[in-house]
Order: C-alpha cells, then structure tokens, then sequence
C-alpha cells in the first residue's frame, strides 16, 4: 500500500454490484488489478503472476490446504475464499495480505480499497 | 474466463513475434464420439459408450488407466485445459507466438496401460486416421506423431506404413509411461525399421502414471507432488537405459529419437552415470562403439517443463552439459496444467544464437518440418 503523491482513488465498480465472495479484473489505467470481496472486505492486487506472468487473478478462489506445525500436524483446510490460484499453474496467493505460499520471498503489492458513497474505490 | 494466455504485450509487440518458435509437444482431445467413426467394428461400439462416460482432465474410463483416486479438493488452476479443434489450437498458439506445433493426444498418453491388445492397437488405428482428417488436413501448421500401441509393435509398423505419404505427420510416438516391456526390447524392432524407412523420427512421451511395472508403481507416494516429480523422468531414465542397453541408436543409425515432457535436469545425470557404468561393464554392451554420453548428445529433447531454479543462468550451464543448444526444443505442453509460456525459455540468459536454435531451428531439423519457416 504505496501511496505514492501520484496516486488517486479510481471508481471501479458500484457496492451492490459487487456482492461477498465474488472478485473480478478491472483495467486503472494500463494496469489490470483483481478486486475480491471477501467477507464483505475489499482487497486488491495486481492481475499478474510473477511466475510466468499469467493472469492471475482470472484464477479462482477457494480456501487451501494446511498442515504441519500451525496446525499440530492435523490436516486442515484453511483460509476459506482468501486465496486465489494463477489459472495457469495454480501458484497461490493469499489476498489480503499479497503473501505467495509456495514461494515465501514473494509477496505481492496490495492496493488500497475504500468504499465510499455506494462506490468501490481503488487507490492507483 | 479468457481460455488463452494473454496478459502482457500484445502479439505484435512481443519480442516473440519476429522469432520463429516451433512447439515440439502441444495436446489435442480426442473424443471417442469422434474416433468411433474411424475405429473398425467392433471397437466403435466400444467407443460410442466410453462417450457417455463423463471425464475429468486426463481422467476417462474405458481410455485413460488409473490405478489410483484423488479426493477433488477445490483451488487450483480454473483454466480449460483441453483444445477440441484446430481453430481452438490456433487461436492459443497465436497467443503464445508459437508458429507451429507438434501435436500428441490427451487420453491415449495412457495407451501403453490398456489391458486389451486388440483394442489398444484398434484405438491407436482410429486416433492416426481421426488426427490426420481431423486436425493436420485442416491446419498445416499442426503436425501430427503418430501414436503406436506397444501392445502390437507389428500393428503399428502397419499403420507407420499406412502413413507413409502423409507429410502432416512429424513423428512417431511411443507412450512412455506403463509400457512394459521397455522400448530397448526386440519386440520394437518393426516399429524402428519402418520408421527409418518413411523417415520418421521417434518421441518417447511419458505421463504421470501409477502402474504396477518399472518404473512406475508409484503407489508408494502418498501424493501428487511426489508422484508427478517422478513419473515423467523415471520414464524416460528406463527407456533410454533400456534403449541403450539393447543397442537402439547403433543398430538404427538413422532413427531420430526424442524425449518430451520431463524436463532437462534428469539428463546430465543419466548421461554421466551410464559412462562411470560403461568403464566398468562395457563388455555386457559392446556394441557401443562410443561411451553412451555420445549416443545421448545426439538424442532431442523437449524442454517442458523447464526447470525453474533461483538463479535463472543454472539452466544455461545445465544445457551445456547435454549440449542442449543443440538438442532441446521448446516444447510447451499446450494446454496442459504444466505448460510452459515460450517467454519464460526466452527470456533466459542464453545467447541470441542459442534462443534461436532452442525455440525453433533445433526442432526444424529433428522433425525435418521441410515446409515451416
């Protein structure tokens, strides 16, 4: 969340459009930036894979699996619609925070969402 | 959803766009419906049922042998991961700037597994028939391998002869993976003596199988992750072992002969460790006039699915040690879930002559595609 001087807040979609547990890929600009809704929270980060640069966030959201010490060794499923999967080789990604979870020194940027008068706002 | 690969640049700004870029290994899915009309009685009986099978990606009984169940946990990749026509094919390939391809089917990677000879070789004769109507007829820059049933090396030297005059077809494929016995065995020898004679060289293509023969009985693993890191290079590590030990290259000297889809790592090993064999054991193979480094120099390679190390220059040296420069090709495996995008190869350190020749030349002269450029 790099609010540069530059940036501004940008009208991406109205609220009511937008209902819980849905994301999609709005162009700001020349960028492409996935916007979720997840549990009535907005998020948003860039809709490229720093893997091969597929479309990120085209991919879906789901939950995943997790096991080991976090979770005393007791396969769980975990993080229920905060993640989303590259749709072309599945590289997840955790959205609130931008953390991929295969690759740890990678973390996405996340872009600032407010909603505002009925209006979901992206900051760019 | 779009289907193809598309961020980025467009087409025409690409630094892909001026290269020419030959994909040795794209997959196409072949619908029993469609290889019933070509399959002799009573065969496409057979078929019309399997058609009202459903199928899962790579996954459809009567034609794809599994010996294992996977729970469907959701997540993972939402993209299609299969073509059904040539238009579908060309519209993802001009999305990656590929010019043309190679094609090998979905289902029948699993050929090898079928039970029944009679219609293992009755699937492979419908597939070429459908394949070259179907797809190379319709699209030129499509080529097709021609798929042999291991089960009756006589029945696909036939059917390599029956294609003798179609161009179209760029190769002859052998399912890598359950195959039992392994390709260096006599009982292949048909297949290698008609396919020197139509010039066609020869793909061993494997998938991720788990089958009770060497080297496939991955029941083992209790996962994917650790069957897939396997199955496609113990395939290929058999039947190049296998191939060497009966002596292949040396009683074919003018057979081509490819691996695809395991990457490149596995070979600098297997090379190295089959010449530390050979000082010691050479007398088992002595018609192995040179050290089996040298037979395995001159065999090609597709890249898919490359490595992806840390420090992106390892892959140079790694090609180095197999002379890849001069025997990989891109190879993207198109549409599958491990698909390679040609910029990622391009976009390694290798030098511009290199790029060239890896993306496009060294295939050229493998498939002797006389007709793409």
């Amino acid at each position: 969340m790099s609010a540069s001087r530059n940036a501004r807040e940008h009208p991406v979609a109205l609220v009511d459009d937008f209902p819980v547990g849905t994301h999609r890929v709005v162009r700001v600009g020349n960028r492409e930036i996935g916007v979720f809704n997840i549990a009535g929270a907005f998020y948003a980060i860039p809709n490229l894979c720093p893997h091969q640069r597929g479309p990120l966030c085209e991919g879906g959201v789901s939950g995943t699996l997790d096991y080991g010490p976090g979770t005393d060794w007791e396969l769980a499923w975990a993080y229920e619609g905060e993640i989303v999967a590259c749709p072309w080789h599945s590289l997840e990604f955790h959205v609130p925070s931008g953390q991929c979870l295969a690759l740890k020194r990678i973390r996405l940027r996340t872009y600032e969402v407010r909603v505002v008068d009925g209006e979901v706002l992206v900051m760019v | 959803m779009s289907t193809a690969a598309q961020p980025g640049l467009p087409p025409s700004q690409s630094p892909l766009a001026d290269l020419l870029i030959v994909d040795a290994d794209v997959h196409i899915h072949e619908d029993p419906a469609g290889l019933a009309e070509y399959a002799e009685a009573p065969w496409d009986v057979g078929l019309r049922e399997i058609a009202t099978v459903e199928e899962r990606y790579l996954d459809l009984p009567g034609m794809t042998p599994r010996a294992e169940f996977r729970v469907p946990f959701p997540g993972g990749s939402t993209r299609r991961q299969r073509v059904d026509s040539p238009a579908e094919m060309r519209e993802g390939l001009d999305s990656l700037h590929i010019d043309a391809a190679v094609v090998f089917p979905d289902h029948l990677l699993y050929l090898a597994m079928v039970r029944d000879p009679r219609f293992a070789a009755a699937l492979a004769r419908a597939y070429n028939a459908w394949l070259y109507e179907r797809w190379l007829l319709e699209d030129q820059s499509l080529k097709g391998s021609l798929v042999i049933a291991p089960q009756d090396p006589v029945a696909g030297a036939d059917d390599i002869r029956r294609h003798a005059d179609h161009r179209e077809f760029a190769c002859i494929y052998l399912p890598g993976s359950g195959v039992r016995p392994l390709y260096g065995h006599r009982s292949y020898d048909p297949i290698y003596t008609a396919a020197v004679e139509v010039g066609l060289p020869i793909v061993v293509h494997s998938v991720e199988a788990v089958f009770p023969t060497f080297p496939f009985q991955l029941e083992v693993f209790e996962t994917t992750a650790a069957q897939h890191a396997v199955a496609h290079p113990f395939a290929m590590m058999a039947n190049m072992i296998s191939m060497l030990e009966t002596g292949v290259p040396v009683r074919y000297p003018e057979l081509g002969i490819g691996f695809m889809e395991a990457g490149v790592g596995w070979i600098p090993f297997m090379l190295n460790r089959l010449d530390k064999e050979f000082l010691e054991r050479r007398r088992e193979i002595p018609f192995l006039q040179e050290a089996p480094s040298h037979y395995i120099k001159r065999f090609f390679y597709g890249t898919q699915p490359i490595e992806e190390p840390e420090r992106r220059q390892d892959i140079v040296d790694i090609f180095r040690l197999f002379d890849g420069e001069d025997q990989a090709m891109f190879a993207s495996d198109w549409p599958h879930h491990d698909f390679d995008h040609p910029q990622h190869l391009f976009g390694l350190p290798f030098s511009a002559e290199a790029k060239r020749k890896i993306m496009g030349d060294n295939a050229l002269r493998f498939f002797r595609m006389d007709d793409v450029r």
